[in-house]
């Protein structure tokens, strides 16, 4: 009888106490949510294209369409016996061998024509004799400043990871 | 002890128990009758007054998502569901790595009660079949927070999500001080590459993060002012100090 008496001591303590439960936890709240996003696309391929005539090397870059754009450089390589010669529209000497082309190479652009001038050659030059002028030229992904303005960034390392073919 | 024993589990103690818990479970529920006869009798001259909770999520001033209650008091609601970034890129531009763009982030109180508020911002990479690439690292969405009234929650923070809570009480009709001024994408991302040979002394070089989506989500929490610190445990399950309506994490 007393332990009986107890336990409905007990449950009258347990009704009382979670009466004021329901609306304890009955709080205002609300919530709402946003999300968006944009694709990067990082890829570029560049060509060369080169043609000679009159002792001059001409040399056209192009970006193909779809890519991102590009700062691009050229520098041609001779014998010591000649001279060479760089000049363009839009074209820079670097001062270090190389000729920048100023403006950022959009996607499916060309750059304007870059001649190298070769200069020293043998007036007994005969039909057979060889010489060696060879253009190279490399392409670096336009950067951005925090402004908005365009930079190429030609000390730029990558940092790799091996895959497999 | 014996005596207090007999006392606590004598049968007079148990009625009298058991007629006070029945009087404080009556009393309880007078408060809502009264109310709800005072209603139907003063039908003519008094007004029911009921509250709401509301709150927007804002970019660079536009209200791009909300939710509000409806006053009716009947649990119904209103939404409004739009995307971030929408007028990031000026038309014809594309994304340009490593710029900054105007990325102001603010919430906005649109309810008719005072509330304390949080945000998650959540930062990740998709594939192009849209599922999440999780060697990218989300460091490289930058997106800056400058303080402004707003904490960061360490506990809650990953490398992916950034939970902030607003410490300023933020009244009905307010608007919080921005969460975040810019975003970019670091130039990094540029410089990512993984290097394949392909035989004959090929190598083919590819950028780690071309073609993949970069994506931000911003969720907003609401609750009210009145208990703070119960409704914060409560609802967002954190312990805060709330104290002259300056909340502070615990």
């Amino acid at each position: 009888m007393k332990k009986k008496n107890a336990c409905l001591a007990a449950l009258a303590v347990v009704l009382v106490l979670t009466a004021s439960i329901g609306s304890a936890m009955a709080y205002f709240t609300a919530y709402t949510t946003a999300a968006g996003g944009y694709t990067i696309n990082l890829g570029s391929k560049t060509t060369i294209e080169e043609t000679f005539s009159d002792w001059t090397k001409h040399v056209v870059i192009s970006n193909a369409e779809k890519s991102e754009p590009v700062f691009v450089r050229a520098r041609a390589f001779g014998g010591s016996a000649f001279t060479i010669t760089g000049s363009g529209s839009g074209w820079r000497d670097g001062g270090d061998g190389f000729w920048y082309y100023e403006e950022p190479l959009a996607g499916g652009s060309s750059t304007a024509e870059l001649t190298f001038s070769i200069a020293g050659v043998p007036e007994n030059a005969l039909v057979g004799d060889s010489f060696n002028i060879v253009v190279v030229y490399e392409s670096t992904p336009a950067l951005y400043h925090e402004d908005g303005s365009v930079y190429a960034d030609w000390t730029m390392i990558l940092d790799a990871e091996g895959g497999e073919a | 002890m014996k005596k207090l024993s007999k006392l606590i589990t004598s049968p007079a103690v148990t009625v009298t128990a058991f007629v006070l818990a029945a009087a404080l479970l009556l009393f309880s529920t007078i408060g809502g009758t009264r109310a709800a006869l005072t209603y139907y009798s003063d039908a003519y001259t008094s007004r029911l007054a009921t509250y709401d909770i509301g709150v927007a999520l804002v970019e660079n001033g536009t209200t791009v998502a909300s939710r509000n209650y409806s006053s009716a008091g009947d649990g119904s609601w209103s939404t409004q569901d739009g995307s971030l970034l929408q007028n990031m890129i000026p038309e014809g531009e594309t994304l340009h790595v490593g710029q900054k763009y105007d990325e102001a982030l603010a919430v906005a109180n649109t309810g008719s009660i005072n509330e304390y508020v949080r945000v998650s911002i959540v930062r990740y990479w998709l594939d192009s079949d849209g599922n999440k690439v999780r060697t990218l690292t989300p460091d490289l969405i930058d997106l800056n927070m400058p303080g402004n009234g707003w904490v960061i929650d360490p506990e809650a923070s990953t490398d992916e999500r950034c939970v902030l809570y607003y410490t300023s009480l933020v009244e009905a009709g307010g608007v919080t001080a921005p969460l975040s001024d810019t975003l970019k994408i670091d130039s990094a991302v540029v410089n990512k590459v993984t290097q394949t040979e392909s035989g004959r002394g090929t190598i083919v070089t590819t950028y780690d993060y071309d073609g993949v989506q970069f994506v931000i989500e911003a969720n907003v929490d609401a609750v009210q002012e009145h208990n703070a610190e119960d409704a914060i445990l409560s609802a967002w399950g954190r312990s805060v100090t709330v104290s002259g309506g300056t909340l502070s994490l615990n």
